[in-house]
């Protein structure tokens, strides 16, 4: 991964005395005290040697309940420039950090985040409140002392119960105590705690359930007329604490969680996840080439499955309704092959750190090359009955432009961010298993409206076909015996195994990240000490940093804009909320 | 790094003025018109599962085809040595450890209340084993765990129920469903060792399901053949 080189940080050191500058694995992360951090940052960001103008991630570690200082803040952020990486960190003494708002304005909903789930306040935030759970929850769940059952304080016996008289209670760990839930009430004063000034007479509510949000996101309109003056979102409706069950769990037993978040893109999912424990185990070099080959064909294969559904669903909203068919039709082609490859269609649950669960079944190739073949001519009918026809131009052409200036202070990632010009490409810039070996463009627009990031998609999908194409010539070079799981050289002293019993990650820290169909999937695993539970892991969601600029990019549009924009974003609610 | 330019002419006046846009994409849906149906048209038609399909568990019985350290590993935990038909599960508890929702299980083992001059004095055997299917992720990290091959996944899919306390499958139930499961599929899906076969093939070979299979691939499914170069052909 594409970190800062440890001697250009330690110039870093020399200009600021208080900066003091460590690694751990490949990475390059710089300490330094809260009362010069925006200092510092401002330096980062501006100074031309360095350029770190893109916002990745905010983020607190919880030091255990017995330390003091107690949290930390943990700040990723990427130079363009240099293609490089730094984290920044710093201890929330008081727990109370400097608002980043005033650099990037990506840190919004990252310290919101951060309040919500370990009560850290973030001074000069324009309006602190929570961001998954609702206004009156009176914990921080993602603290240490926090239980991982939650709290069981509501009676909510089963429908069951209720109806027909099924006592339920005694079977399993079945309990009618539930942790709490928002009532009416609550929903209401978090409404009004998101928008604290209404500017105009209307506020419409979109969602949480509603066809058109694709999940269960609950939008705010305030709307002059037709035009919306302000916006917020909330979100949470789907918030499992999927961070918290990674925390209190073995390393291959939380991949299935993984596959439950950006649940359209389960494989990517996966990947991003397999990668970062591979690099902290440090094996990440040595697992088998096979099982890169057949990780890079499976992930590239679910892009096009999550952009089919994308363009499905996206031309349904917008009216028109026979894309649904014809890109479900080419889905279950690629399900139907899941399904033989890994068991499973939607969840998959195929790779393990180390490699993957099982080889490929006989004619898992064949199956694919016929698919890929295929494929181009498809992408040549839809483009064929959307790309210029006059009604899909005039919903999507100038509509929501995101600039290169968002691009960097949101930190957006993926399409969105290469519809807007950057050419912000994980799988050029990490060149993570095979993809440094096969031969791929990278598109961009030129605009940043909708339109842009429909041409980039449309044509993701055709370099993703590109990219499966050359795995499946790879892989037919490949013996049958080539090992798909990684085999240590001596069993005794790094136990690794597909079903995960009895395995121990050292102690160290690491961010590696993977370029899904949503944005930049990153994961940041800290490990106090070796242990069969990873002690902290935090989950950068490219869909959450994605669907924040929605706030921004719908102001002064139309509501009907809302559809398009929402749909152009594309953002999975398992991943936003996690 | 190569990047690649999106972007699309405007429209021209001809095209505006003669609808050019829709005819083009009208034709599209009207060559769609004249294709073949892909609708599989459940439940008349019912495509089966993959053979590696990850649906409701089962628990396989000793059948002979147990893998060679299955008695060491009976030894091992100190259960009575099953015979044939009874359950291969000698509560391990290693699907339950490697299970991510591992409340979902309940297994323990019983101490045989036989004399002490019986030979299988001092020897378990399976008392309980049930599993809360409402709580299962279909992930198969269990059936990779057992060390005797005896959790398996079946490829049935629809568990609904009108209560949770259905979902909750109890061993003779599992074993029912493994004995139902083995006897029509076993040998699609295991060697003569209970392990994986090397050469399950992606998709079942047998006529009717390739019928039905072909409809969802638009009539045109592609015939399966070796994957590596040293693979053989079947
Ligand atoms: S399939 Fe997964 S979740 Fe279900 S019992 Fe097995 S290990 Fe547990
Ligand atoms: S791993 Fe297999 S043998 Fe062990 S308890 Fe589970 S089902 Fe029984």
């Amino acid at each position: 991964m594409s970190w800062i080189s440890l001697d250009k940080a330690k110039k870093l050191e020399e200009q600021f005395a208080y900066a003091k500058v460590g690694n751990s694995n490949e990475y390059v992360y710089v300490e330094v005290p809260k009362e010069n951090l925006i200092e510092f940052l401002t330096f980062l960001k501006e100074s031309p040697d360095y350029q770190f103008k893109m916002f990745i991630d905010l983020t607190i570690v919880d030091h255990d309940v017995k330390s003091d200082p107690r949290f930390q803040g943990v700040i990723i952020l990427f130079s363009p420039e240099f293609k490089e990486r730094i984290i920044v960190k710093t201890w929330a003494t008081n727990e109370e950090l400097p608002t980043l708002t005033t650099l990037w304005s990506g840190a919004k909903w990252a310290e919101r985040e951060a309040y919500d789930m370990f009560g850290i306040r973030f001074e000069g935030h324009e309006n602190l409140v929570r961001m998954f759970m609702w206004e009156t929850y009176p914990y921080y769940p993602l603290r240490k002392d926090f239980p991982l059952k939650g709290y069981e304080e509501v009676e909510l016996p089963s429908l069951n119960e209720v109806e027909r008289g099924d006592q339920l209670e005694g079977m399993f760990n079945y309990s009618r105590m539930h942790t709490a839930i928002p009532t009416l009430e609550d929903l209401e004063i978090t409404q009004k705690a998101r928008m604290p000034k209404k500017s105009s007479q209307i506020v419409l509510n979109w969602g949480p359930l509603h066809p058109g949000t694709h999940g269960t996101i609950w939008f705010l309109f305030d709307l002059d007329g037709e035009y919306v003056q302000q916006c917020d979102i909330i979100i949470g409706q789907l918030h499992r604490g999927v961070e918290k069950i990674a925390e209190n769990i073995g390393y291959q037993q939380f991949i299935p969680y993984t596959d439950r978040m950006d649940y359209i893109a389960a494989i990517n999912e996966n990947h991003a996840y397999v990668i970062a424990a591979e690099k902290l185990m440090g094996i990440y070099d040595r697992v088998p080439e096979k099982a890169k080959w057949i990780r890079t064909m499976m992930a590239e294969l679910s892009r096009i499955n999550s952009h089919l559904l994308w363009l499905g669903t996206y031309a349904l909203d917008l009216g028109a309704l026979t894309m649904f068919l014809y890109t479900f039709r080419e889905r279950e082609k690629i399900m139907d092959i899941y399904e033989g490859i890994t068991g499973a269609r939607f969840t998959i649950n195929y790779f393990r750190i180390g490699g993957v669960f099982a080889d490929l079944p006989y004619g898992a190739l064949d199956a694919i090359e016929a698919f890929i073949k295929d494929f181009p001519q498809r992408i040549n009918d839809y483009e064929r009955l959307l790309t210029r026809n006059r009604i899909w131009l005039s919903r999507n052409k100038d509509v929501c432009i995101i600039t290169e200036e968002d691009v960097y202070d949101y930190g957006l990632t993926g399409a969105v961010a290469r519809a807007s010009g950057v050419p912000y490409d994980l799988r050029k810039i990490d060149k993570y298993d095979a993809y440094g070996e096969v031969e791929f463009d990278v598109p961009v627009g030129e605009k940043g409206d909708s339109y842009d990031r429909y041409l980039v998609r449309m044509e993701e999908m055709r370099q993703s076909a590109r990219i499966v194409q050359q795995c499946i010539e790879r892989l037919r070079k490949f013996s049958k015996n080539d090992p798909y799981f990684f085999q240590p050289e001596d069993p005794k002293k790094l136990k690794i195994s597909i079903d995960g019993r009895g395995m121990k990650l050292p102690e160290g820290e690491v961010y590696a990240s993977t370029d899904n169909p949503r944005g930049e999937l990153g994961f940041y695993i800290f490990n106090k000490k070796a242990s069969i539970k990873p002690y902290r892991v935090r989950i950068r969601s490219g869909a959450f940093y994605n669907l924040q600029v929605f706030t921004k990019a719908i102001i002064g549009r139309p509501i009907a804009d809302a559809i398009t924009l929402l749909s152009t974003l594309d953002p999975v609610v398992g991943e936003t909320d996690r | 790094m190569s990047v690649k330019k999106v972007g699309v002419k405007p429209q021209t006046l001809i095209e505006k003025i003669f609808f050019l846009d829709f005819m083009k994409g009208l034709s599209t849906t009207i060559k769609h018109l004249f294709k073949r149906t892909i609708t599989v048209t459940f439940p008349y038609e019912v495509l089966q599962p993959t053979i590696r399909f990850r649906g409701v568990h089962g628990l396989r019985n000793v059948d002979g085809t147990e893998s060679d350290d299955f008695m060491s590993w009976v030894k091992k935990l100190k259960i009575k040595p099953p015979e044939m038909g009874e359950t291969r599960c000698i509560a391990c508890k290693f699907c339950q450890a490697a299970c991510p929702v591992p409340e979902l299980f309940t297994i323990k083992a019983e101490k045989l209340n036989v004399p002490e001059d019986h030979p299988h004095h001092g020897l378990k055997v399976l008392a309980v084993f049930d599993m809360d299917l409402s709580k299962c992720m279909f992930c198969g990290l269990c059936t990779q765990a057992c060390p005797t091959d005896c959790i398996i996944h079946t490829d049935i899919y629809d568990l609904s129920a009108y209560t949770r306390r259905n979902w909750v499958l109890n061993k003779e139930m599992l074993s029912q469903i493994a004995d139902d499961f083995v006897s029509r599929r076993r040998d699609e899906k295991f060697d003569e060792k209970s392990k994986w076969r090397e050469d399950q093939p992606l998709w079942p070979q047998d006529e009717e399901d390739l019928r039905v299979r072909a409809k969802l691939w638009d009539g045109n499914i592609p015939k399966l053949g070796p994957n590596y170069f040293d693979q053989q052909e079947k």
